[in-house]
């Protein structure tokens, strides 16, 4: 696959404050790629550099193996983006907005005619064509958003924290959306906070911190950064401090907890670690309730990583 | 982008409004209020009327020539039967003995009015009108006297040639006479068209990518910057003539207010006016902090206080800025728009309407300048 973006020791400063500090990523061409981060890490700022939105102070942007910059054209003509904030006219309709944004793209009418009625389809709002954003709910304005972002068909499409503020069975359709444009050849840049969306849907990601890389791969390959590896939370009665000790002391167990008849062990990695605590326990005569194991989430990695929580709730 | 600017701008209620139907609805209400008067007057006959003049100059001499040529004997814009008394005393008594209705006692810079005990309304609200309009009309030529004293003279000459401000026939009232009632309707119009600034505004919210998120797509796109800020400046400026144009004929052809002879000249000044107001709102949407709104709503006060201080509903505003602090009817934009459009319509002054227009225009083109290179502008510092 070859590169479709490379960005190389990006910086940018505003005053004393440094939002990006030697940010690189490479993107493949039809992957999605998902850049992960709190609120205010500098996701939409790198987005916004790479689009030649931002002035920068330093580094190096190629999209297509060409040097991004404002009067790129020839570059632009193959980008899509889909703003964080649903940018549609109050005033037009969904079919004219799509209309109106494929039309600063697509000069054609009859082509143009084409691609509005598809991305209609594409997001599902044919029933809706003649209704005014205001009318619409949420989840179909983040839809028009998407139409408007797509619907000259780009070959390389910014997803700028897509599902804010969504339903969940419009975010379903909004990824389900997101993964079909990956099918169809787009290749995708995916920024959000969420790291359920990004674990779903993204091939590699790029963890970010206030504009430092954290991390970067596939989900597989960042989990695999982490000492821990699964928790396994068991609930179960009246555990003594020497019961405690033993499960500390197995194999792979590196913290244990108990609180509330709940046990909690997080374990690296091992291929029979719920085995082997269930057994301890039951040999000790302990009667357990619900036994449950789970993997980590990207949450827990950037948790590892960096000391803090993902989100910021 | 030019097709659906348009539509954008005709499904806009709030931007049409202020633009085209709060002007109509505001002259609309003013001519209901003169119109009242004036078919009033009409229904009246003549009033026996005592002048006494205290002194000699020219402000006793223009009040005399004004109840003397309303007092003409079969003349259909006849109010008063003149009547001499040789004393305030002597008129008094008259009135005490219903030999007169009404006293008017002019002296320098100022007119008094008695009126019968038992006086109809009338002739209450003839003879004030006619000692008010009197003053204002005097103030306003001493007021142009100091800025423009060509200009003032012409109104001297039009009050000598005894025309009159205050007449029975409605037609006249809002005619061709210098009327300062028409200056409300003429700053109402001005007022609907500075509200055309929101459409400048706009603009900048949808040309900055700092300012909206609709920007951002018009930035990303590969469509030239340039050709979009052009485009949509003519967007706006063709509907925004489209409405003067129809604010002007309902004026004329509905309220019957004169806009002069030269249409030539009022072309030019709704063109220069429309693109000065559009120009206007671009750099307002440039200097002001916040979203499209937060922009909007500062320029929507800013305007209001300019249109105020331009003598919206205090007529004799500009004079007295122009007395003690001229240079705030310079900078005050709904005060140049006002003048150019009155002394087109009132004064016959070309050379006081090309003044006016040759700072509109001036203004409007450094406006633009910054505007087109501020918004050409495809990179940002912060987004």
């Amino acid at each position: 696959m070859s590169e479709i973006l490379s960005v190389k020791g990006l910086v940018k400063r505003y005053k004393e404050l440094i939002a990006i500090d030697h940010l690189d990523l490479s993107v493949k061409e039809g992957e999605i790629f998902g850049l992960l981060g709190p609120n205010g890490s500098g996701k939409s700022t790198t987005i916004n550099c790479i689009l030649a939105l931002l002035e920068y102070d330093k580094g190096e942007i190629k999209i297509f193996g060409e040097p991004m910059s404002p009067k790129a054209y020839e570059i632009k003509k193959q980008i899509g983006i889909v703003p964080q904030d649903v940018a549609v006219y109050d005033s037009l309709t969904v079919y004219e907005n799509i209309d109106f944004f494929c039309g600063l793209y697509i000069k054609d009418k009859e082509t143009r005619k084409k691609y509005v009625q598809e991305a209609i389809d594409f997001v599902a709002l044919n029933d809706f064509v003649k209704f005014k954003p205001n009318k619409l709910s949420g989840g179909l304005k983040r839809r028009l958003n998407i139409a408007c972002g797509i619907a000259h068909k780009p070959k390389l499409i910014f997803f700028d924290e897509p599902t804010v503020a969504v339903d969940p069975q419009s975010r379903n359709k909004i990824l389900e959306g997101i993964e079909e444009l990956r099918d169809k050849g787009a290749t995708v840049i995916y920024t959000s906070h969420y790291m359920e969306e990004v674990e779903q849907l993204c091939d590699r990601i790029l963890i970010i911190d206030k504009g430092h890389t954290i991390a970067e791969g596939t989900v597989e390959e960042l989990k695999g950064m982490i000492k821990k590896s699964e928790i396994i939370t068991i609930e179960v009665a009246g555990l003594d401090n020497k019961a405690l000790d033993m499960v500390r002391e197995s194999n792979n167990v590196y913290s244990v907890s108990y609180e509330n008849n709940q046990l909690k062990v997080e374990a690296g990695s091992g291929k029979h670690n719920v085995i082997d605590i269930v057994n301890l326990l039951q040999d000790k005569g302990y009667k357990m309730k619900k036994i449950f194991s789970e993997q980590p989430t990207l949450n827990d990695v950037f948790l590892e990583l960096t000391g803090k929580q993902l989100r910021d709730e | 982008m030019f097709k659906y600017s348009i539509i954008k701008m005709i499904r806009s209620i709030g931007g049409l409004f202020w633009m085209f139907i709060f002007p109509l609805v505001l002259m609309t209400a003013m001519h209901f209020a003169f119109d009242s008067i004036y078919s009033y007057q009409n229904s009246i006959d003549p009033m026996r009327t005592i002048l006494i003049t205290e002194g000699q100059g020219v402000y006793q001499e223009g009040f005399e020539d004004l109840i003397e040529s309303l007092s003409e004997e079969g003349s259909e814009d006849q109010l008063f039967i003149l009547e001499k008394a040789d004393s305030l005393e002597e008129a008094k008594a008259k009135l005490a003995g219903e030999e007169a209705e009404i006293i008017f006692v002019v002296s320098d810079g100022d007119v008094e009015v008695y009126l019968q005990e038992n006086h109809s309304i009338t002739s209450a609200a003839v003879a004030g009108s006619i000692a008010d309009t009197y003053k204002q009309r005097y103030q306003l030529i001493a007021d142009a006297w100091e800025q423009d004293p060509a200009f003032a003279m012409e109104l001297v000459n039009d009050a000598r040639e005894n025309v009159t401000y205050t007449v029975s026939q409605k037609e006249k009232a809002f005619g061709a006479e210098p009327n300062p009632y028409n200056w409300y309707f003429l700053s109402t119009l001005v007022m609907g068209i500075l509200f055309m600034a929101m459409m400048g505004i706009n603009m900048v919210g949808d040309l900055r990518a700092d300012v909206s998120a609709v920007a951002m797509r018009y930035s990303v796109s590969p469509a030239r910057k340039g050709q979009m800020v052009v485009t949509a400046f003519a967007a706006r400026v063709i509907p925004g003539i489209v409405i003067v144009a129809i604010q002007l004929m309902v004026m004329k052809y509905v309220f019957g207010i004169y806009l002069g002879n030269d249409y030539l000249k009022l072309a030019l000044f709704v063109v220069s006016a429309v693109m000065f107001s559009i120009s206007f709102g671009i750099i307002c949407g440039l200097c002001f902090k916040g979203d499209v709104h937060q922009r909007g709503n500062k320029a929507t006060s800013l305007i209001m206080i300019s249109v105020f201080l331009s003598g919206e509903m205090i007529s004799q505003l500009p004079g007295l800025f122009e007395r003690y602090f001229p240079i705030f009817n310079k900078i005050n934009p709904a005060t140049v728009l006002n003048m150019a459009l009155f002394k087109l319509t009132i004064g016959n002054s070309a050379e006081g309407f090309f003044t006016n227009i040759a700072e509109i225009i001036g203004l409007t083109v450094v406006f633009l300048a910054i505007g087109i290179a501020v918004l050409r502008r495809e990179k940002y510092g912060s987004v």
